[in-house]
Protein backbone atom coordinates (compact mmCIF):
# COMPACT_ATOMS: atom_id res chain seq x y z
CA UNK A 1 0.00 0.00 0.00
CA UNK A 2 1.25 2.96 -0.94
CA UNK A 3 2.59 5.60 2.55
CA UNK A 4 0.96 8.94 2.35
CA UNK A 5 2.41 10.66 5.14
CA UNK A 6 5.72 9.35 6.77
CA UNK A 7 7.12 11.31 9.64
CA UNK A 8 10.82 11.14 11.06
CA UNK A 9 11.67 12.25 14.30
CA UNK A 10 9.76 15.08 14.49
CA UNK A 11 10.47 17.38 17.37
CA UNK A 12 8.58 20.86 18.43
CA UNK A 13 10.09 22.73 21.71
CA UNK A 14 8.38 25.97 22.76
CA UNK A 15 10.85 27.07 24.99
CA UNK A 16 11.44 25.00 27.22
CA UNK A 17 8.60 22.61 27.11
CA UNK A 18 9.19 19.64 24.45
CA UNK A 19 5.48 19.30 22.82
CA UNK A 20 6.47 17.49 20.55
CA UNK A 21 9.65 14.79 21.03
CA UNK A 22 11.14 12.68 18.09
CA UNK A 23 7.82 11.28 16.49
CA UNK A 24 7.88 8.75 14.01
CA UNK A 25 4.60 7.46 11.80
CA UNK A 26 3.88 6.03 9.21
CA UNK A 27 0.27 6.50 7.38
CA UNK A 28 -1.22 4.20 4.13
CA UNK A 29 -3.26 5.09 1.82
CA UNK A 30 -6.81 4.03 2.97
CA UNK A 31 -6.39 4.02 6.57
CA UNK A 32 -8.25 5.53 9.01
CA UNK A 33 -5.44 6.63 11.72
CA UNK A 34 -6.81 7.47 15.04
CA UNK A 35 -4.17 10.20 17.10
CA UNK A 36 -5.11 9.44 20.38
CA UNK A 37 -3.70 11.14 23.41
CA UNK A 38 -4.98 13.35 26.60
CA UNK A 39 -5.24 17.09 25.91
CA UNK A 40 -2.29 18.52 25.99
CA UNK A 41 -0.14 15.35 24.59
CA UNK A 42 1.12 17.13 21.17
CA UNK A 43 -1.91 15.99 18.99
CA UNK A 44 -2.91 19.57 17.28
CA UNK A 45 1.18 20.60 17.26
CA UNK A 46 1.96 17.95 15.47
CA UNK A 47 -0.99 18.17 13.08
CA UNK A 48 -0.06 22.17 12.77
CA UNK A 49 3.71 20.92 11.87
CA UNK A 50 2.32 18.81 9.45
CA UNK A 51 -0.05 21.39 7.83
CA UNK A 52 2.80 24.41 7.55
CA UNK A 53 1.43 26.54 10.41
CA UNK A 54 3.73 25.42 13.31
CA UNK A 55 7.43 25.00 12.41
CA UNK A 56 9.52 21.90 13.75
CA UNK A 57 11.94 22.40 15.62
CA UNK A 58 14.01 19.11 14.54
CA UNK A 59 12.97 16.31 12.38
CA UNK A 60 11.23 15.54 8.92
CA UNK A 61 8.06 14.71 7.32
CA UNK A 62 6.90 13.81 4.00
CA UNK A 63 3.47 13.54 2.49
CA UNK A 64 3.08 11.76 -0.27
CA UNK A 65 6.94 10.97 -0.52
CA UNK A 66 7.32 14.46 -1.46
CA UNK A 67 8.85 17.30 0.77
CA UNK A 68 6.03 19.60 2.18
CA UNK A 69 5.12 22.37 0.53
CA UNK A 70 2.05 24.58 -0.15
CA UNK A 71 0.95 22.76 -3.30
CA UNK A 72 0.76 19.72 -1.72
CA UNK A 73 -1.51 20.77 1.27
CA UNK A 74 -4.25 21.66 -1.51
CA UNK A 75 -4.32 18.03 -1.91
CA UNK A 76 -5.24 17.87 1.72
CA UNK A 77 -8.25 18.65 3.33
CA UNK A 78 -7.81 19.58 7.09
CA UNK A 79 -9.39 21.65 10.48
CA UNK A 80 -7.26 21.93 13.29
CA UNK A 81 -9.04 22.62 16.77
CA UNK A 82 -11.70 23.98 16.21
CA UNK A 83 -13.48 25.58 12.96
CA UNK A 84 -12.27 28.56 11.45
CA UNK A 85 -14.04 31.00 9.19
CA UNK A 86 -14.51 34.72 8.44
CA UNK A 87 -17.59 35.21 10.48
CA UNK A 88 -19.50 37.93 8.68
CA UNK A 89 -19.35 35.72 5.42
CA UNK A 90 -21.96 33.37 4.31
CA UNK A 91 -21.78 29.69 4.45
CA UNK A 92 -21.52 29.72 0.79
CA UNK A 93 -19.00 32.62 0.56
CA UNK A 94 -16.81 30.89 3.44
CA UNK A 95 -16.26 27.74 1.38
CA UNK A 96 -15.93 29.89 -2.33
CA UNK A 97 -13.08 31.47 -0.50
CA UNK A 98 -11.87 27.71 0.41
CA UNK A 99 -11.93 26.89 -3.10
CA UNK A 100 -10.69 29.54 -4.64
CA UNK A 101 -7.39 28.79 -2.01
CA UNK A 102 -7.47 25.37 -2.96
CA UNK A 103 -8.20 26.04 -6.71
CA UNK A 104 -10.85 23.79 -6.72
CA UNK A 105 -13.51 23.19 -8.87
CA UNK A 106 -16.61 25.62 -7.71
CA UNK A 107 -19.03 23.17 -8.51
CA UNK A 108 -18.26 20.90 -5.66
CA UNK A 109 -19.50 23.40 -3.25
CA UNK A 110 -23.01 22.73 -4.14
CA UNK A 111 -21.95 18.90 -3.29
CA UNK A 112 -20.25 19.27 0.16
CA UNK A 113 -22.60 21.44 1.42
CA UNK A 114 -25.74 18.69 0.45
CA UNK A 115 -22.84 16.05 2.20
CA UNK A 116 -22.79 17.96 5.73
CA UNK A 117 -26.46 18.98 5.08
CA UNK A 118 -25.94 23.00 5.08
CA UNK A 119 -27.34 23.72 1.84
CA UNK A 120 -30.80 25.31 3.54
CA UNK A 121 -28.20 27.86 5.49
CA UNK A 122 -25.44 28.29 3.15
CA UNK A 123 -26.29 32.00 2.28
CA UNK A 124 -26.65 32.89 5.95
CA UNK A 125 -23.80 34.62 7.99
CA UNK A 126 -21.41 32.26 9.77
CA UNK A 127 -21.75 33.87 12.63
CA UNK A 128 -25.07 32.97 12.83
CA UNK A 129 -24.07 29.05 13.06
CA UNK A 130 -24.88 26.92 15.40
CA UNK A 131 -21.18 24.88 17.04
CA UNK A 132 -22.95 21.59 15.19
CA UNK A 133 -23.49 23.35 11.92
CA UNK A 134 -20.01 25.42 12.21
CA UNK A 135 -18.47 21.91 12.85
CA UNK A 136 -20.08 20.45 9.62
CA UNK A 137 -19.33 23.37 7.78
CA UNK A 138 -15.68 22.60 8.73
CA UNK A 139 -15.63 18.97 7.57
CA UNK A 140 -17.64 20.78 3.92
CA UNK A 141 -14.35 23.42 3.45
CA UNK A 142 -11.75 19.91 4.39
CA UNK A 143 -13.98 18.07 1.49
CA UNK A 144 -14.24 21.12 -1.29
CA UNK A 145 -10.83 20.20 -3.14
CA UNK A 146 -11.84 16.43 -3.46
CA UNK A 147 -8.71 15.94 -1.16
CA UNK A 148 -7.01 12.51 -0.60
CA UNK A 149 -6.56 13.01 3.11
CA UNK A 150 -8.40 14.24 5.30
CA UNK A 151 -7.31 15.42 8.73
CA UNK A 152 -9.87 15.42 11.04
CA UNK A 153 -8.98 17.35 14.79
CA UNK A 154 -11.48 16.44 17.53
CA UNK A 155 -14.57 17.18 14.66
CA UNK A 156 -17.09 16.22 17.94
CA UNK A 157 -15.78 18.78 20.76
CA UNK A 158 -18.63 20.55 21.85
CA UNK A 159 -21.28 18.78 20.11
CA UNK A 160 -24.63 16.86 21.52
CA UNK A 161 -25.24 13.02 21.37
CA UNK A 162 -27.08 13.59 18.11
CA UNK A 163 -24.72 15.90 16.31
CA UNK A 164 -21.85 13.64 17.42
CA UNK A 165 -23.77 10.68 15.60
CA UNK A 166 -23.95 13.02 12.59
CA UNK A 167 -20.39 13.76 12.17
CA UNK A 168 -19.96 10.00 13.00
CA UNK A 169 -21.92 9.05 10.15
CA UNK A 170 -20.22 11.71 7.49
CA UNK A 171 -16.67 10.04 8.40
CA UNK A 172 -18.05 6.63 7.69
CA UNK A 173 -19.86 7.71 4.64
CA UNK A 174 -15.91 9.65 3.36
CA UNK A 175 -13.94 6.71 4.65
CA UNK A 176 -15.98 4.30 2.84
CA UNK A 177 -15.24 6.31 0.07
CA UNK A 178 -11.74 4.95 0.03
CA UNK A 179 -9.93 8.05 1.38
CA UNK A 180 -7.60 8.40 4.33
CA UNK A 181 -8.52 9.95 7.12
CA UNK A 182 -6.23 10.82 10.31
CA UNK A 183 -8.45 11.59 13.10
CA UNK A 184 -6.91 13.40 16.43
CA UNK A 185 -9.38 12.86 19.10
CA UNK A 186 -9.68 12.06 23.17
CA UNK A 187 -12.58 10.43 23.04
CA UNK A 188 -11.65 6.54 22.39
CA UNK A 189 -14.88 5.56 21.53
CA UNK A 190 -15.18 7.23 18.76
CA UNK A 191 -11.82 6.09 17.36
CA UNK A 192 -12.72 2.59 18.05
CA UNK A 193 -15.78 2.95 16.15
CA UNK A 194 -14.51 4.89 13.28
CA UNK A 195 -10.53 3.76 12.51
CA UNK A 196 -8.69 0.73 11.26
CA UNK A 197 -5.41 2.05 12.99
CA UNK A 198 -4.01 4.18 15.74
CA UNK A 199 -1.26 5.91 17.51
CA UNK A 200 -0.82 7.08 21.30
CA UNK A 201 0.67 10.13 22.61
CA UNK A 202 1.64 10.86 25.65
CA UNK A 203 3.50 14.21 26.66
CA UNK A 204 4.70 14.47 22.88
CA UNK A 205 5.79 11.10 22.31
CA UNK A 206 4.78 8.21 20.73
CA UNK A 207 4.02 5.34 23.14
CA UNK A 208 1.71 2.99 20.94
CA UNK A 209 0.62 2.46 17.05
CA UNK A 210 -1.25 -0.06 16.09
CA UNK A 211 -4.52 -1.87 14.11
CA UNK A 212 -7.67 -1.40 15.79
CA UNK A 213 -8.83 -5.10 15.37
CA UNK A 214 -5.74 -6.08 17.37
CA UNK A 215 -7.11 -4.37 20.82
CA UNK A 216 -9.47 -7.18 21.27
CA UNK A 217 -7.02 -9.76 21.13
CA UNK A 218 -4.92 -11.93 23.81
CA UNK A 219 -6.65 -12.95 26.33
CA UNK A 220 -10.29 -12.57 26.93
CA UNK A 221 -12.16 -12.15 30.43
CA UNK A 222 -15.18 -13.94 30.94
CA UNK A 223 -17.88 -13.19 33.62
CA UNK A 224 -19.51 -15.75 35.08
CA UNK A 225 -22.45 -16.45 37.72
CA UNK A 226 -24.15 -19.62 38.89
CA UNK A 227 -26.26 -20.91 42.14
CA UNK A 228 -24.09 -22.74 43.87
CA UNK A 229 -22.07 -21.78 46.78
CA UNK A 230 -18.76 -22.89 46.43
CA UNK A 231 -18.32 -21.56 42.91
CA UNK A 232 -15.38 -19.32 43.49
CA UNK A 233 -13.39 -22.12 44.76
CA UNK A 234 -14.63 -24.51 41.69
CA UNK A 235 -13.40 -21.85 39.29
CA UNK A 236 -9.87 -21.51 40.84
CA UNK A 237 -9.68 -25.25 39.68
CA UNK A 238 -10.25 -24.62 36.22
CA UNK A 239 -7.04 -25.22 34.34
CA UNK A 240 -7.91 -22.32 31.76
CA UNK A 241 -8.00 -19.74 34.76
CA UNK A 242 -5.47 -17.23 35.02
CA UNK A 243 -7.16 -15.46 38.19
CA UNK A 244 -10.66 -15.16 39.69
CA UNK A 245 -12.17 -11.85 41.24
CA UNK A 246 -15.53 -11.08 42.56
CA UNK A 247 -16.83 -8.54 40.66
CA UNK A 248 -20.52 -7.11 41.49
CA UNK A 249 -22.53 -10.22 41.84
CA UNK A 250 -20.40 -11.98 39.08
CA UNK A 251 -17.26 -13.96 39.41
CA UNK A 252 -14.83 -12.37 36.79
CA UNK A 253 -12.14 -15.18 35.51
CA UNK A 254 -9.32 -14.09 33.44
CA UNK A 255 -8.51 -16.63 30.88
CA UNK A 256 -5.05 -18.22 29.82
CA UNK A 257 -4.16 -17.99 25.91
CA UNK A 258 -6.52 -20.40 23.84
CA UNK A 259 -9.20 -20.98 26.52
CA UNK A 260 -12.60 -19.26 25.96
CA UNK A 261 -15.56 -18.94 27.66
CA UNK A 262 -17.19 -22.28 26.20
CA UNK A 263 -14.22 -24.33 27.51
CA UNK A 264 -15.10 -22.80 30.84
CA UNK A 265 -18.57 -23.92 30.43
CA UNK A 266 -18.33 -27.46 29.16
CA UNK A 267 -15.59 -27.45 32.80
CA UNK A 268 -19.04 -25.96 34.58
CA UNK A 269 -20.76 -28.62 33.36
CA UNK A 270 -18.91 -31.88 33.61
CA UNK A 271 -19.00 -30.88 37.36
CA UNK A 272 -22.65 -30.50 37.47
CA UNK A 273 -23.15 -26.74 37.51
CA UNK A 274 -24.98 -24.76 35.59
CA UNK A 275 -24.44 -21.39 34.48
CA UNK A 276 -27.37 -18.69 34.96
CA UNK A 277 -24.96 -15.76 33.08
CA UNK A 278 -22.45 -15.62 31.03
CA UNK A 279 -20.40 -13.45 29.19
CA UNK A 280 -17.09 -12.85 27.35
CA UNK A 281 -15.36 -9.26 27.81
CA UNK A 282 -14.19 -7.34 25.05
CA UNK A 283 -11.26 -5.44 25.74
CA UNK A 284 -12.03 -2.01 25.16
CA UNK A 285 -9.71 0.91 23.48
CA UNK A 286 -10.33 2.80 26.61
CA UNK A 287 -8.91 -0.19 29.17
CA UNK A 288 -6.00 -0.58 26.46
CA UNK A 289 -4.91 2.78 26.32
CA UNK A 290 -5.25 3.28 29.98
CA UNK A 291 -2.85 0.34 30.39
CA UNK A 292 -0.64 2.05 27.39
CA UNK A 293 -0.59 5.25 29.74
CA UNK A 294 -0.08 3.31 32.52
CA UNK A 295 2.68 1.68 31.25
CA UNK A 296 4.69 4.18 30.01
CA UNK A 297 4.54 6.25 33.31
CA UNK A 298 6.44 3.42 35.13
CA UNK B 1 -0.91 37.64 -9.23
CA UNK B 2 -4.83 38.45 -10.11
CA UNK B 3 -5.11 34.63 -8.05
CA UNK B 4 -3.68 36.14 -5.06
CA UNK B 5 -5.41 39.45 -5.38
CA UNK B 6 -9.21 37.74 -6.17
CA UNK B 7 -8.16 35.76 -2.32
CA UNK B 8 -7.84 39.45 -0.93
CA UNK B 9 -10.53 40.99 -2.83
CA UNK B 10 -13.28 37.92 -1.88
CA UNK B 11 -12.80 38.66 1.77
CA UNK B 12 -13.23 42.07 1.84
CA UNK B 13 -15.82 42.85 -0.62
CA UNK B 14 -18.52 41.19 1.27
CA UNK B 15 -17.46 42.77 4.59
CA UNK B 16 -19.46 46.07 5.20
CA UNK B 17 -16.61 47.57 7.28
CA UNK B 18 -14.44 47.49 4.29
CA UNK B 19 -17.06 49.85 2.03
CA UNK B 20 -17.64 51.97 4.95
CA UNK B 21 -14.02 52.93 5.60
CA UNK B 22 -12.88 53.22 2.01
CA UNK B 23 -16.01 54.57 0.80
CA UNK B 24 -15.58 57.19 3.51
CA UNK B 25 -11.99 57.99 2.29
CA UNK B 26 -13.00 58.66 -1.19
CA UNK B 27 -15.94 60.54 -0.60
CA UNK B 28 -13.66 62.77 1.94
CA UNK B 29 -10.90 62.89 -0.39
CA UNK B 30 -13.53 63.60 -3.50
CA UNK B 31 -14.95 66.51 -1.71
CA UNK B 32 -12.15 67.75 0.11
CA UNK B 33 -10.08 68.03 -3.49
CA UNK B 34 -12.77 69.48 -5.74
CA UNK B 35 -14.09 71.66 -3.26
CA UNK B 36 -11.14 74.39 -2.54
CA UNK B 37 -12.37 76.91 -5.35
CA UNK B 38 -15.84 76.66 -3.49
CA UNK B 39 -14.21 77.31 0.07
CA UNK B 40 -11.89 80.05 -1.58
CA UNK B 41 -15.41 82.06 -2.44
CA UNK B 42 -16.74 81.97 0.46
CA UNK B 43 -13.50 83.07 1.98
CA UNK B 44 -13.65 85.69 -0.41
CA UNK B 45 -17.38 86.59 0.78
CA UNK B 46 -16.64 86.74 4.86
CA UNK B 47 -13.41 88.59 3.68
CA UNK B 48 -16.03 91.23 1.87
CA UNK B 49 -18.31 91.73 4.86
CA UNK B 50 -15.36 92.75 6.33
CA UNK B 51 -14.15 95.64 3.97
CA UNK B 52 -10.93 93.50 2.52
CA UNK B 53 -11.35 91.84 -0.83
CA UNK B 54 -9.80 89.05 -1.78
CA UNK B 55 -9.23 88.42 -5.97
CA UNK B 56 -9.75 84.71 -5.82
CA UNK B 57 -9.03 84.36 -9.32
CA UNK B 58 -5.60 85.75 -8.41
CA UNK B 59 -4.86 83.25 -6.39
CA UNK B 60 -4.00 79.76 -8.84
CA UNK B 61 -5.10 77.40 -6.73
CA UNK B 62 -6.42 75.05 -9.61
CA UNK B 63 -4.94 76.39 -12.85
CA UNK B 64 -2.39 73.73 -14.71
CA UNK B 65 0.12 73.03 -13.56
CA UNK B 66 0.23 74.24 -9.74
CA UNK B 67 -2.94 72.33 -9.60
CA UNK B 68 -1.03 68.77 -9.78
CA UNK B 69 1.15 69.30 -6.72
CA UNK B 70 -1.53 71.60 -5.06
CA UNK B 71 -4.12 68.47 -4.63
CA UNK B 72 -1.65 65.92 -4.29
CA UNK B 73 0.39 67.69 -1.37
CA UNK B 74 -3.85 67.86 0.27
CA UNK B 75 -4.55 64.29 -0.86
CA UNK B 76 -1.73 62.73 1.48
CA UNK B 77 -3.29 63.90 4.44
CA UNK B 78 -6.33 61.13 4.08
CA UNK B 79 -4.16 58.20 3.77
CA UNK B 80 -4.76 57.44 7.21
CA UNK B 81 -7.98 56.61 6.64
CA UNK B 82 -7.01 54.37 4.20
CA UNK B 83 -4.12 52.49 6.67
CA UNK B 84 -7.19 52.23 9.03
CA UNK B 85 -8.53 49.91 6.57
CA UNK B 86 -5.58 47.90 6.16
CA UNK B 87 -5.32 47.61 9.76
CA UNK B 88 -8.60 45.92 10.00
CA UNK B 89 -8.16 43.97 7.37
CA UNK B 90 -4.50 42.30 8.34
CA UNK B 91 -5.36 41.99 12.52
CA UNK B 92 -8.85 40.60 11.19
CA UNK B 93 -6.88 37.24 9.86
CA UNK B 94 -5.09 37.13 13.46
CA UNK B 95 -8.04 37.64 15.46
CA UNK B 96 -10.45 35.00 13.42
CA UNK B 97 -7.49 32.78 13.31
CA UNK B 98 -8.24 32.49 9.68
CA UNK B 99 -4.70 33.25 8.36
CA UNK B 100 -4.03 29.97 10.12
CA UNK B 101 -6.70 28.05 7.83
CA UNK B 102 -5.82 29.73 4.88
CA UNK B 103 -2.25 28.40 5.52
CA UNK B 104 -4.02 24.93 6.24
CA UNK B 105 -6.22 25.22 2.80
CA UNK B 106 -2.72 25.52 0.98
CA UNK B 107 -1.53 29.23 0.56
CA UNK B 108 2.26 30.30 1.08
CA UNK B 109 2.88 32.26 4.04
CA UNK B 110 4.44 34.55 0.78
CA UNK B 111 1.32 34.31 -1.17
CA UNK B 112 -0.99 35.09 2.05
CA UNK B 113 1.66 38.37 2.56
CA UNK B 114 1.56 38.85 -1.55
CA UNK B 115 -2.24 38.74 -1.47
CA UNK B 116 -2.58 41.60 1.40
CA UNK B 117 0.34 43.62 -0.82
CA UNK B 118 -1.33 43.71 -3.89
CA UNK B 119 -4.39 44.55 -2.09
CA UNK B 120 -2.32 47.95 -0.64
CA UNK B 121 -1.01 48.74 -4.90
CA UNK B 122 -4.82 48.17 -5.76
CA UNK B 123 -5.93 51.01 -3.17
CA UNK B 124 -2.79 53.32 -4.22
CA UNK B 125 -3.70 52.94 -8.00
CA UNK B 126 -7.41 53.65 -7.29
CA UNK B 127 -6.67 56.59 -5.02
CA UNK B 128 -4.04 57.73 -7.98
CA UNK B 129 -6.98 57.38 -10.77
CA UNK B 130 -9.40 59.48 -8.27
CA UNK B 131 -6.90 62.32 -7.89
CA UNK B 132 -5.97 61.77 -11.79
CA UNK B 133 -10.15 62.77 -12.51
CA UNK B 134 -9.98 65.36 -9.99
CA UNK B 135 -7.29 67.02 -11.31
CA UNK B 136 -8.86 66.82 -14.62
CA UNK B 137 -12.48 67.52 -14.38
CA UNK B 138 -11.36 71.30 -11.62
CA UNK B 139 -8.15 71.83 -13.45
CA UNK B 140 -10.09 71.84 -16.55
CA UNK B 141 -13.06 74.31 -15.29
CA UNK B 142 -11.34 76.64 -13.28
CA UNK B 143 -7.62 77.21 -15.21
CA UNK B 144 -8.79 80.21 -17.18
CA UNK B 145 -6.17 80.17 -20.36
CA UNK B 146 -5.60 76.64 -20.94
CA UNK B 147 -2.54 75.75 -22.57
CA UNK B 148 -2.55 71.84 -23.40
CA UNK B 149 1.13 72.02 -22.87
CA UNK B 150 1.07 72.91 -19.64
CA UNK B 151 -1.35 69.93 -18.80
CA UNK B 152 0.76 67.45 -17.92
CA UNK B 153 3.74 68.76 -17.09
CA UNK B 154 3.96 68.44 -13.54
CA UNK B 155 2.05 64.72 -13.35
CA UNK B 156 5.15 63.58 -11.84
CA UNK B 157 3.86 64.14 -8.67
CA UNK B 158 0.93 61.55 -9.35
CA UNK B 159 4.08 59.04 -9.35
CA UNK B 160 5.31 60.39 -6.11
CA UNK B 161 1.37 60.32 -4.64
CA UNK B 162 1.13 56.46 -5.64
CA UNK B 163 4.86 55.80 -3.71
CA UNK B 164 3.53 57.90 -0.66
CA UNK B 165 0.24 55.86 -0.47
CA UNK B 166 1.99 52.67 -0.86
CA UNK B 167 4.82 53.03 1.23
CA UNK B 168 2.52 54.33 3.84
CA UNK B 169 0.22 51.49 3.56
CA UNK B 170 3.19 49.12 3.38
CA UNK B 171 4.45 50.31 6.71
CA UNK B 172 1.28 49.90 8.13
CA UNK B 173 0.99 46.11 7.11
CA UNK B 174 4.36 45.45 8.45
CA UNK B 175 2.72 46.90 12.00
CA UNK B 176 -0.32 45.06 11.62
CA UNK B 177 1.72 41.77 10.51
CA UNK B 178 3.89 42.93 14.31
CA UNK B 179 1.23 44.03 16.57
CA UNK B 180 -1.86 42.02 15.44
CA UNK B 181 -4.26 43.85 17.70
CA UNK B 182 -6.43 46.23 15.48
CA UNK B 183 -6.76 48.77 18.84
CA UNK B 184 -2.71 48.85 19.36
CA UNK B 185 -2.00 48.88 15.73
CA UNK B 186 -4.07 51.83 15.03
CA UNK B 187 -2.94 53.94 18.13
CA UNK B 188 0.93 53.32 17.18
CA UNK B 189 -0.23 54.27 13.39
CA UNK B 190 -1.78 57.67 14.78
CA UNK B 191 1.39 58.30 16.92
CA UNK B 192 4.18 57.00 14.55
CA UNK B 193 4.60 61.03 12.97
CA UNK B 194 4.78 62.31 16.50
CA UNK B 195 7.18 60.01 18.15
CA UNK B 196 9.34 60.77 14.69
CA UNK B 197 8.93 64.20 15.49
CA UNK B 198 10.19 63.60 19.16
CA UNK B 199 13.37 62.20 18.26
CA UNK B 200 14.11 64.11 15.26
CA UNK B 201 13.47 67.50 17.53
CA UNK B 202 16.08 65.88 19.72
CA UNK B 203 18.58 64.93 17.50
CA UNK B 204 18.13 68.15 15.20
CA UNK B 205 21.32 69.60 16.70
CA UNK B 206 23.77 66.44 16.07
CA UNK B 207 22.94 64.83 13.16
CA UNK B 208 20.75 67.21 11.47
CA UNK B 209 21.93 65.07 8.10
CA UNK B 210 20.29 61.75 8.76
CA UNK B 211 16.70 63.68 9.14
CA UNK B 212 15.32 62.98 6.00
CA UNK B 213 16.16 59.26 6.32
CA UNK B 214 13.50 59.18 8.66
CA UNK B 215 11.01 57.16 7.87
CA UNK B 216 8.13 59.03 7.79
CA UNK B 217 10.10 62.39 7.39
CA UNK B 218 10.71 60.97 3.26
CA UNK B 219 7.48 60.29 3.11
CA UNK B 220 6.06 63.34 3.80
CA UNK B 221 9.33 64.99 1.77
CA UNK B 222 7.73 63.33 -1.63
CA UNK B 223 5.32 66.10 -2.50
CA UNK B 224 6.27 69.25 -0.63
CA UNK B 225 4.48 72.02 1.34
CA UNK B 226 3.38 73.95 -2.21
CA UNK B 227 1.57 77.37 -0.56
CA UNK B 228 3.87 79.26 0.86
CA UNK B 229 4.51 79.80 -3.17
CA UNK B 230 1.28 82.38 -3.19
CA UNK B 231 2.80 84.54 -0.47
CA UNK B 232 5.92 84.82 -2.40
CA UNK B 233 8.21 82.33 -1.14
CA UNK B 234 10.85 79.71 -2.42
CA UNK B 235 9.15 76.09 -2.49
CA UNK B 236 9.85 72.72 -4.09
CA UNK B 237 8.04 72.32 -6.90
CA UNK B 238 9.79 69.36 -8.19
CA UNK B 239 9.90 65.92 -6.90
CA UNK B 240 13.55 65.10 -5.52
CA UNK B 241 15.08 61.99 -6.82
CA UNK B 242 16.83 61.70 -3.43
CA UNK B 243 13.62 61.26 -1.30
CA UNK B 244 11.99 58.87 -3.84
CA UNK B 245 14.84 56.78 -3.61
CA UNK B 246 15.06 56.86 0.28
CA UNK B 247 11.17 55.60 0.31
CA UNK B 248 12.32 53.09 -2.40
CA UNK B 249 14.09 51.66 0.26
CA UNK B 250 11.78 52.00 3.58
CA UNK B 251 9.03 50.46 1.40
CA UNK B 252 11.46 47.60 0.47
CA UNK B 253 12.19 47.14 4.13
CA UNK B 254 8.97 47.19 5.27
CA UNK B 255 7.70 44.57 3.06
CA UNK B 256 10.41 42.36 3.79
CA UNK B 257 10.34 42.85 7.79
CA UNK B 258 7.10 41.37 7.32
CA UNK B 259 8.21 38.71 5.03
CA UNK B 260 10.50 37.57 7.99
CA UNK B 261 8.03 38.31 10.68
CA UNK B 262 5.35 35.82 8.77
CA UNK B 263 8.03 33.55 8.08
CA UNK B 264 9.07 32.63 11.57
CA UNK B 265 6.00 32.61 13.75
CA UNK B 266 3.75 29.64 14.62
CA UNK B 267 0.53 30.98 13.20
Amino acid sequence: MQTVLSVKGLTKNFGKLCAVNQLNLEVKAGQVFGMLGPNGSGKTTTLGMLMGVTNPSAGEFSWFGEAPSHTIRKRIGAVLEHPIFYPYLSGQKNLELNATIKQADPANIAKVLEVVELTARKDDKYKTYSLGMKQRLAIASALVSDPEILILDEPTNGLDPMGIAEIRQIIKRIAADGKTIILASHLLDEVQKVCTHYAVLRKGQLVHSGPVDDVGRGEELVEVNAYHDDLALILQKFEGAKSVKKEGANYAVQMNDGFHSHDLNKFLFNKGIVVSYLATQKKSLEKQFLEILADNKK
Amino acid sequence: MLHLLTIDLKKLTSYRTFWVVVGLYFITLGFTTASGMEFLKWLASKGAEFGSVIKINRIPLYHFPDIWQNLIYISGFFKLILAFMVVISVTNEFTYRTIRQNIIDGLSRTEFLLSKIFTNVLLSVLSCVMIFLIVMVTGLIYTPDLELSYLFTDIGFLGAYFLEIFAFLSYTLMLGLLIQRSGLTIVILSLSFMIEFIIKANIDDYVAWAIPFFPMESISNLVAIPFPRYVFQEIQDYVSISSVAIVLCWTVAFNYLSYLKLKKSDL
